[in-house]
């Protein structure tokens, strides 16, 4: 390695993600999960140098939303800027701006409460609205036919979308930062009414409110913090076309080429990372996500949860998906099971892959690489 | 395991709102063409010159090469069924025209899942009347027989449309939290308005919140401020728009309640508001009137008006 | 360690009260052709593109960014939004001068832009305030912002003459700007005497609503022979906050413009900027928020900013001329307006700044913000 302006993950914090948090407010989401995150990180809030956080004005309900949260995520009278995107890409933002020099530790923040909006219409009114959107047209529908590609022209089988959410949820009910519930049976769920047409109830991911946040810090500084920095070796992102139609069916183009991008720049080799973190809006884009990944051969990825790289430990976010922060929350379960694998049945962890996602049907992909 | 905060108890139903906004869009040359062209019942595509890529409907840049360099064709009816789901909307589908490049999302109608094949063919079903959206295309239903069409050139393309009305309505259920809740519940049970101790200096947080904006340390205990304060900045209001809550002229205020050290947004009334700018400056005194309504909201405070004697007498000191 | 990054291609479209021959895609496409043509570029050789608007009930499409994709030619490329306001422009610029600096790219193309004339534009600022504490009083950022005027009349002396002389100093500007649309000769007492819309603020203190789009090409030092001998560097640039109800926040001296100009200056070794500044562009979504940031800025001093401005120094032929591209009086696509200012100001240090150049600029400051006056951000850029 050796490059002076490595960056590092040196401490995680989120709250346990639920379907509704109806008792608080996004500020109370953050401001207790910020405070989290800086107990015990050896940080105080006056050794952050910037704040870059996600959220999105349409599911909050409010315009400029960061701009009435500042209080409420340490903000103040520091640098600041919203990404409005998963916050994985508000972290790769901080990455750079530590890595050009200009900052040592940085506050990442992405928090959503989809509970308090109509999450449906947060996609449809994505879509364009002159051919698309009068058509019906919206995440759902995007997800459906994409899933129908996965198994027509991408090679995949109907047989696992229930299998990949039995597994995803029965990982989910053994992690203590996702209030489950009822796990679903196999019977049930592959019984359930279809929603999108071949995707049924529980084979998309279920929106969920929660807050998470990290900690980067320039690697002087992460080695004086933490025993076990994660550092960030790669970062790859792309956005395909917006109309889902045209984009290249039974695949997701977009996350081949952020992937293409992180592995080119750590020189990692995807067959032979310890495991991977990934987000998945539904059943079917979660196995094509990990065939994009290198991680499972074309129409394949089903095979991957077997392989030796170990797959969403967490449960992914078909059981959870804290919507803007649901890539953040995968970074942050990576580095969990990085620093302490014992604690997930894992040893001779050395690398990690982290994925996002966010728009209708998967537009955008943001992939990192990870070394301890 | 982290959870929130939970000082009080809440069982306030959550804060409804409702944001309803009347757009204008315009479709650009491309999709404004093609919307008054569905009235006169063509069906308009676009070829990009450079890569030679037909794309129906039309767009103004090639989805492949990004290309701006276009043309506008009629497009046939009739294509080729690629993919297809039901929602809750109908069924949707993708669907190729026959001699473009790229498909494009509509509904199927007249037809069931079960009916449907990858590779059938499909033809598009005219409205019966146009609204000069794609809509004007009530969808595509299967037609076996339908012959493969063919792009030709658009004769007298109609000019697009300029505008298209948009309303959207976006509908919110806020979390009052143990904050907040606690807030209202006093006003609109006790009016009473209750703030925390700030720990960064002397003084009450108005709204309530856990952690001090400046220390970020735990606010501390709840203090019952009183319904007096000075009005910190104030202007007048004579702008009429959309989603105005009260006809103007009216005094937007902000007022910091005697022993609070942030601001309260609310009006300022009970003054002849032809001198409103002579009558309330910053440094007024000013009391909450309460209405007689307990909703548990800021509106149960009906306005703030001048303290007249307190001011009179400020006056004469100066 | 941080490497240098320059502007190397500048584009904006010619700004109007509403377009109805292109959408918010055709919008973009104009500003990105022209700032890759600027650069002597096309969309190939840039790495990645930030996106920049404002808020999204400004307009009818969520994450807009994902629509203008396909116009901006950004099909599998990174492509991300940044948005803070009204000055989400200037903080677009800056997330892509880190993706340089930091080493991930060598060019970044940044697009910023609004078309306000499709929204219901006080409405959806409105929805800033929370909804459970104020919002039904909102009035946009108006009526908050003509509130602080009115107090810092009385602390500061910025009255509503002065703000009058700074509506007419740049309206007369923008007589000189091809890419305004507002463009008319007026006087303090044509000010003076104009509608009260949210009193002290009047008619001829706001800026039109417009439509309008903006783009640069960032570039590393390396590659940005290719395409300009002159770019301009940026010395530095900064963005801060502010809570917005935070204890005794003090609305009078704009705190976090001030942390953000002695943080950007220090880094570009600013000690004089009265002197040292040939051009300063700033973003007034109303006049006297341009009064407001003379002193915050450094120019004169606290209380001052009524004399800077009747002193005729602020003027195109001033020593210190602030806007003389015009400013948010010729034009205010809000969500590109950061962004313009960026680019007036790297257009003057570029020498191509047209009617409006100040002769010989070698040293530019450009601010822009937004939110409740609590998003500021500086940028300094040098020949």
């Amino acid at each position: 390695m050796g490059n002076p302006n490595r960056v590092a993950v040196v401490a995680c914090a989120q709250t346990e993600l639920r379907a509704a948090w109806s008792n608080a407010q996004h500020v109370d989401l953050i401001s207790s999960t910020v405070s989290n995150l800086l107990k015990g990180s050896g940080v105080a809030l006056a050794d952050i140098d910037f704040v870059i956080d996600s959220g999105s004005d349409v599911l909050d309900g409010r315009s400029i939303s960061n701009c009435g949260f500042l209080g409420a995520m340490g903000a103040h009278h520091k640098e600041e800027s919203r990404v409005e995107e998963d916050g994985l890409w508000a972290a790769s933002y901080g990455i750079n701006k530590i890595a050009a020099g200009a900052a040592e530790i940085g506050l990442i923040i992405a928090y959503s409460k989809p509970s308090e909006s109509d999450v449906s219409l947060f996609y449809a009114s994505q879509v364009e609205p002159f051919y698309q959107r009068p058509v019906g047209f919206d995440h759902l529908a995007a997800s459906g036919l994409q899933a129908q590609q996965y198994v027509v022209r991408g090679g995949g089988r109907e047989a696992d979308f229930a299998k990949v959410v039995v597994r995803s949820w029965e990982k989910a009910s053994g992690n203590p930062h996702v209030a489950v519930g009822q796990v679903p049976s196999h019977d049930e769920i592959a019984a359930g009414e279809y929603v999108a047409s071949p995707l049924r109830r529980h084979m998309m991911s279920r929106p969920v409110d929660g807050c998470v946040a990290i900690l980067l810090a320039s690697a002087d500084v992460a080695r004086r913090l933490s025993a076990t920095p994660v550092w960030v070796t790669g970062m790859g992102s792309a956005m395909d076309s917006h109309a889902f139609a045209v984009r290249a069916p039974g695949r997701v183009e977009a996350c081949e080429v952020a992937a293409k991008a992180a592995f080119a720049r750590s020189g990692v080799d995807p067959r032979t990372v310890s495991l991977a973190e990934v987000s998945g809006s539904s059943a079917a884009g979660e196995m094509m996500v990990l065939e994009a990944l290198g991680l499972a051969k074309p129409g394949q990825g089903f095979e991957a949860y077997g392989g030796s790289t170990a797959i969403n430990l967490s449960g992914g976010a078909l059981p959870a998906d804290p919507i803007m922060a649901t890539g953040l929350v995968r970074l942050a379960e990576a580095c969990r099971q990085m620093t302490v694998p014992g604690d997930y049945g894992l040893s001779n962890v050395k690398s990690a892959i982290v994925h996002a996602t966010g728009g209708v049907g998967m537009q955008s992909h943001c992939v990192f690489t990870l070394e301890v | 395991m982290l959870q929130a905060p939970d000082t009080y108890p809440i069982d306030r139903p959550p804060l409804k709102s409702t944001i309803s906004m009347a757009y204008t869009l315009t479709p650009g040359r491309a999709a404004g063409t093609f919307m008054v062209e569905t009235g006169k019942r063509r069906f308009v595509g676009s070829r990009c010159v450079s890569s030679g890529l037909v794309c129906v409907p039309a767009q103004d840049f090639c989805p492949r090469t990004g290309g701006a360099d276009i043309e506008l064709v009629v497009a046939p009816e009739a294509g080729t069924l690629t993919g297809f789901t039901q929602t809750a909307a109908g069924i949707l589908a993708t669907i190729r025209i026959d001699g473009a490049d790229f498909d494009f999302v509509h509904k199927i109608v007249d037809s069931s899942l079960v009916d449907l094949k990858i590779g059938a063919r499909v033809q598009a079903v005219w409205a019966d009347a146009s609204t000069q959206s794609i809509l004007d295309i009530s969808g595509f239903q299967l037609a076996p027989n339908a012959p493969i069409g063919k792009i030709a050139p658009l004769s007298d393309p109609a000019d697009p449309l300029p505008m298209k009305p948009y309303p959207l309505d976006l509908h919110y259920e806020h979390a009052f939290g143990p904050f907040y809740g606690r807030l209202f519940d006093e006003i609109g049970s006790r009016h009473r308005i209750m703030g925390v101790r700030s720990t960064s200096g002397e003084g009450v947080l108005i709204p309530p919140r856990e952690f001090d904006d400046i220390s970020f340390t735990r606010t501390g205990t709840w203090v019952t401020l009183p319904d007096t304060g000075t009005v910190s900045a104030m202007s007048v209001i004579h702008l009429e728009f959309r989603g105005q809550k009260e006809p103007p002229p009216y005094i937007y205020a902000e007022i910091q309640l005697d022993g609070a050290v942030t601001r309260l947004i609310h009006s300022i009334k009970g003054i002849d508001m032809s001198r409103a700018s002579e009558l309330v400056k910053p440094g007024t005194r000013v009391r909450a009137v309460w209405s007689t309504s307990r909703t548990g909201s800021l509106s149960d405070i009906s306005h703030f008006e001048p303290i007249p004697e307190l001011n009179s007498a400020n006056a004469t000191d100066m | 360690m941080s490497r240098h990054v320059g502007i190397v291609g500048i584009g904006q479209t010619h700004h109007a009260r509403r377009r109805t021959d292109v959408s918010q895609a055709g919008l973009v496409r104009e500003a990105v052709d022209r700032a890759l043509a600027d650069a002597k570029l096309t969309i190939d050789d840039i790495d990645s593109i930030v996106i920049a608007t404002g808020p999204v009930l400004f307009a009818a499409v969520n994450m807009p960014e994902k629509w203008v994709v396909d116009a901006c030619g950004g099909r599998l490329k990174p492509v991300v939004r940044v948005t803070s306001g009204g000055g989400t422009g200037l903080a677009g610029a800056l997330a892509g001068y880190y993706q340089i600096a930091g080493g991930q790219h060598e060019r970044v193309l940044v697009v910023a832009y609004d078309k306000l004339s499709e929204g219901n534009l006080q409405y959806s600022i409105s929805t800033l305030y929370d909804p459970f504490w104020g919002r039904e009083f909102a009035v946009g950022i108006m009526g908050f912002s003509a509130a602080y005027w009115r107090a810092r009349m009385d602390v500061l002396g910025h009255t509503e003459e002065a703000a009058a002389m700074v509506s007419v100093k740049n309206h007369k500007n923008a007589l000189k700007n091809p890419y305004a649309h507002v463009k008319k000769v007026i006087t303090v007492d044509d000010v003076m005497k104009s509608r009260p819309l949210a009193w002290p603020i009047k008619l001829l203190d706001v800026p039109p609503i417009s439509d309008g789009a903006a783009a640069i090409v960032l570039s590393s030092e390396k590659m940005a022979a290719k395409s300009t001998d002159r770019p301009a560097w940026i010395r530095g640039m900064g963005y801060f906050c502010e809570a917005d109800n935070a204890a005794s926040r003090s609305m009078l001296v704009s705190e976090p413009l001030a942390l953000a100009a002695r943080r950007v200056y220090r880094a570009a070794g600013i000690t004089d900027p009265r002197r040292q500044f040939d051009v300063v562009e700033v973003q007034e979504p109303y006049t006297c928020f341009e009064l407001s940031y003379y002193e915050s800025l450094g120019l004169c001093a606290p209380g001052e900013a009524a004399e800077l401005i009747a002193s005729g120094a602020t003027e195109i032929d001033g020593d210190i001329p602030v806007n003389p591209s015009g400013g948010c009086m010729g034009a205010n696509p809000i969500g590109a307006t950061g962004l313009i200012r960026l680019i007036e100001a790297a257009a003057q240090v570029m020498g191509k700044a047209g009617d409006h150049q100040i002769p010989n600029a070698k040293l530019a400051l450009a601010q822009s913000g937004g939110g409740w006056a609590n998003l500021r951000g500086v940028a300094v850029l040098s020949a």
